[in-house]
């Protein structure tokens, strides 16, 4: 009968790929252990259901200008980010070994950052390369000797891992600098508690919502009149920014206020804000600009976003900013493949997260190898992100390989390459059905002077066309709730 | 609070009163029609006059539909072009509000996004055609619950007293223009002459214009007249819309943003606003009708925006802090 084929279970027919790692089903029909209990209440609403619970989802995020704007057009000039109602599921015991790795690399890339704008140990003992850290567009030579107020470099790691075909969580990319996103994984959660109450109610999942508070937290335990919260700020470049929402609502969840950099100045040393009743001291500020922008007396000459003088104040000690300036000569994608030895060299300690096999086209010997595969390789520049700069081999044209072998023989720094992971895949709502999407994860990692604490989950983003592995915004990609379930839950 | 974010403030509330005011003034004209016999140009015009807009009206209007009803009443409402038109004002507060979110409360927010995400709709249109009193109506209702939201989920202090300045500066100046839509209409009004029936129609639709016909009717002091409802509307002290009561929110709301103790910040605009008032309260409307009542509004408008220029210098314009800060390091 019609009407019970609209109401057939949601995951009926679900077909997951060959060689690819599924988060929900071993093998068509059967359910993974941390699924089964979200498997079976969403089957339970049926496909007509989910259907309305995704339009009510998209007219909360509209309603509530859950949106990142887009620069051509007045009218249309936000739009809200695709978002897919089936949550991503990650086992307790699972995420608590994710938790751990977490936590030990950014120690590691914090004590690197330390080192390289200090001692430079770890370039006198050749572990890493001298001339790939002073080649790095991100490295600061005249942060040498400046130490950060607390000691800390990355307040806010963002850190992007892909599962492979067995399941294992791999580091994909570290981003120190300004990563983005947190503000999706806080509103997608409140949509979904909105849109799925019961499901949501019955499969316990650990809360998301203690992220303001820490980050409030970390950034006030930095702050050179330790633990003033008054003095703590967002700087933003402003309403036109796209990823202007996020600071709007960072600064909100903080209840700290949210400045442009027109609304400071520097006098002495001292950052302050124009104020109704005259200027006000800032000691901390969570600044979302790069560092390029940050000060024109600095930097960039043109720019208009930032705060002349400002890293003068930070040079004397006297604001904190998150994250520190010089941040880009570690999460630099041609760092990236040292970070293992960083762990070795700085803690002592074996890495417990795996990441992805890479050369290094500086090398001759990596270089020859990659020029030679590189219809089975991924290249990427090591200077760009959002899913730009970027060849993936098996998918490309004879004309594609050509140009970026000439790109790599022309400039071997600025290029890496990677065996192409099969990403792993979550059911995913695709027009009239559920099918198999490839997904990757963002965890969230601050840390202060008390510590390091992780955001449990993260953003999971999801390559929303079919049989595609780009899973950034700019391209096709959407954002899914990540579940990370309570113990003894899966 | 950060000085960008005051004059967004000041600014949201007085662009959610013009979105107000334009609902309710269209909203009651579409009323009024029905009641007395008047002429369109008499009618729609002058409504065009009060918003500031008949220059760029005119200009971009067919000769043969300038005082056509429809013309008038979507040149109010949805010119994307007319700064002052109600979709325009709306997206202005919008804007204001984006950049502040972080300063007011979710469901302030809401409530102004919840407006422009109608009025972007096709439903918001079909309603306008098929029942355009019930549209204003809900534009109007929308507005008097955002000021409701502000109050009951906002910490009250600075950012909402700045809200509440903009609003009262706004009502001073909305009520003056308001009152002076019969000069406009009719032509200027004297004590000494009788009225006719068509000259009280106007004044009692000004009353309802500024939501005022039961605040009216409870002074029992006369029947509406233009110099009964004048002075209703310039001197009354408790009328939520009035001119004096406006003008003694202001002088508190400025009070309050003030910053305690010896400081000079604001005194300027409080001196300003505080002459102003003198002035007032030493006229009565006999003394403003002798002078020419639409003499005395276009004073009241000017002197409220050279107060906002005062508080716009007292409180927004930060240019001399960098000295104030090299004194006090």
């Amino acid at each position: 009968m019609a009407e019970s084929s609209l109401e057939q279970p949601l995951f009926e027919g679900y077909q997951p790929l060959e060689g690819t790692w599924d988060e929900y089903f071993e093998k068509p029909g059967t359910p993974r252990e941390e699924a089964h209990k979200v498997v079976e209440l969403l089957d339970a609403l049926g496909s007509n259901d989910f259907r309305s619970r995704r339009k009510l989802a998209d007219a909360t995020f509209l309603r509530g200008g859950i949106t990142f704007s887009v620069y051509s057009d007045r009218r249309g000039a936000e739009r809200i980010f695709p978002f897919d109602l089936i949550p991503r599921v990650i086992a307790h015991d699972q995420w608590q070994r994710v938790e751990a790795g977490l936590k030990q690399r950014i120690r590691a890339l914090n004590a690197f950052l330390t080192d390289v704008y200090g001692e430079q140990r770890i370039l006198q003992e050749e572990i890493v390369p001298p001339d790939f850290v002073f080649s790095a567009s991100g490295y600061i030579a005249d942060m040498k000797g400046v130490r950060p107020p607390g000691g800390v470099y990355v307040h806010i790691a963002g850190i992007d891992l892909i599962q492979d075909p067995t399941g294992e969580f791999l580091v994909l990319e570290d981003n120190a600098r300004t990563p983005s996103g947190v503000s999706y994984v806080l509103e997608n959660r409140s949509v979904m508690k909105k849109v799925f109450p019961r499901v949501f109610a019955e499969a316990h999942v650990r809360s998301v919502e203690e992220y303001p508070l820490q980050l409030v937290e970390a950034l006030a335990s930095v702050g050179p009149a330790p633990d003033n919260e008054e003095g703590t700020a967002v700087l933003t470049p402003g309403p036109l920014n796209s990823a202007y929402f996020e600071h709007s609502f960072l600064a909100r969840r903080m209840g700290v206020p949210l400045v442009e950099g027109r609304d400071l100045f520097v006098e002495r040393d001292r950052v302050y804000a124009r104020t109704t009743l005259g200027p006000r001291r800032i000691d901390v500020l969570y600044r979302r600009i790069d560092d390029p922008f940050l000060d024109p007396r600095a930097f960039r000459k043109d720019s208009l976003l930032g705060v002349p003088g400002l890293v003068g104040a930070y040079a004397k000690g006297n604001v904190a900013l998150a994250n520190a300036i010089g941040n880009g000569v570690a999460d630099d994608k041609g760092i990236y493949p040292f970070v293992p030895d960083m762990i070795r060299f700085y803690l002592s300690e074996e890495p417990i997260l795996g990441q992805v096999q890479t050369y290094v086209c500086a090398r001759e010997e990596d270089r020859k190898y990659v020029v030679d595969h590189l219809d089975q390789l991924v290249v990427k520049a090591v200077n760009e992100a959002g899913g730009y700069g970027m060849l993936i081999g098996p998918q490309s044209s004879r004309r594609e390989r050509a140009d970026f072998r000439a790109r790599i023989e022309g400039n071997p720094r600025n290029y890496i390459a990677q065996p192409r992971i099969e990403l792993s895949t979550c059911p995913t709502w695709a027009d009239k059905e559920v099918g198999p999407r490839r997904v990757d994860l963002r965890p969230y990692v601050l840390t202060g002077t008390q510590g390091t604490w992780v955001l449990p989950g993260g953003l999971t983003r999801v390559a929303l066309v079919k049989g595609s592995y780009v899973v950034n915004s700019s391209q096709g990609g959407g954002s899914k709730d990540t579940w990370v379930l309570e113990k003894g839950n899966g | 609070m950060i000085s960008r974010v005051a004059e967004s403030c000041y600014w949201l509330n007085r662009y959610m009163e013009r979105v107000e005011v334009l609902a309710r003034i269209l909203g009651v004209n579409v009323a009024f029609q029905l009641d007395v016999e008047i002429e369109d140009a008499e009618r729609w015009r002058p409504l065009v006059i009060v918003v500031g807009q008949e220059a760029d009206f005119l200009k971009r209007t067919k000769e043969s539909l300038q005082d056509d009803p429809e013309t008038v009443q979507d040149y109010l409402t949805w010119d994307e072009e007319n700064p002052s038109s109600l979709y325009a004002s709306l997206r202005t507060a919008r804007d204001n509000a984006r950049t502040i979110r972080e300063t007011i409360s979710l469901e302030m927010w809401e409530t102004i996004n919840d407006l422009w995400v109608f009025l972007n709709e096709r439903r918001a249109q079909r309603l306008y055609r098929s029942d355009r009193q019930a549209f204003f109506l809900r534009i109007r209702n929308q507005c008097l619950l955002f000021h409701g939201m502000a109050q009951a989920t906002m910490l009250h202090e600075d950012p909402l007293e700045f809200m509440r300045l903009g609003t009262a500066i706004e009502r001073v100046g909305q009520t003056a223009r308001l009152l002076d839509v019969k000069h406009h209409s009719i032509g200027p009004t004297r004590e000494e002459k009788e009225e006719s029936p068509v000259e009280i129609a106007q004044w009692l639709a000004i009353l309802r214009f500024c939501s005022g016909v039961e605040p009216f009717l409870k002074r029992r002091t006369a029947a509406p007249s233009g110099k009964s409802v004048a002075e209703f509307l310039i001197f009354d002290p408790a009328f939520a819309r009035s001119v004096t009561h406006n003008l003694d929110r202001s002088d508190n709301f400025l009070r309050l943003v003030r910053p305690p103790g010896e400081s000079t910040i604001g005194e300027p605009s409080q001196t300003l606003l505080t002459e102003v008032r003198a002035q007032l309260a030493s006229m009565t409307i006999e003394t403003v009708l002798a002078e020419g009542l639409h003499e005395t509004l276009t004073w009241i408008v000017e002197s409220m925006a050279q107060v906002s220029a005062s508080i716009h210098r007292d409180f927004f314009d930060v240019s001399g802090q960098v000295e104030q800060a090299s004194h006090q390091a």
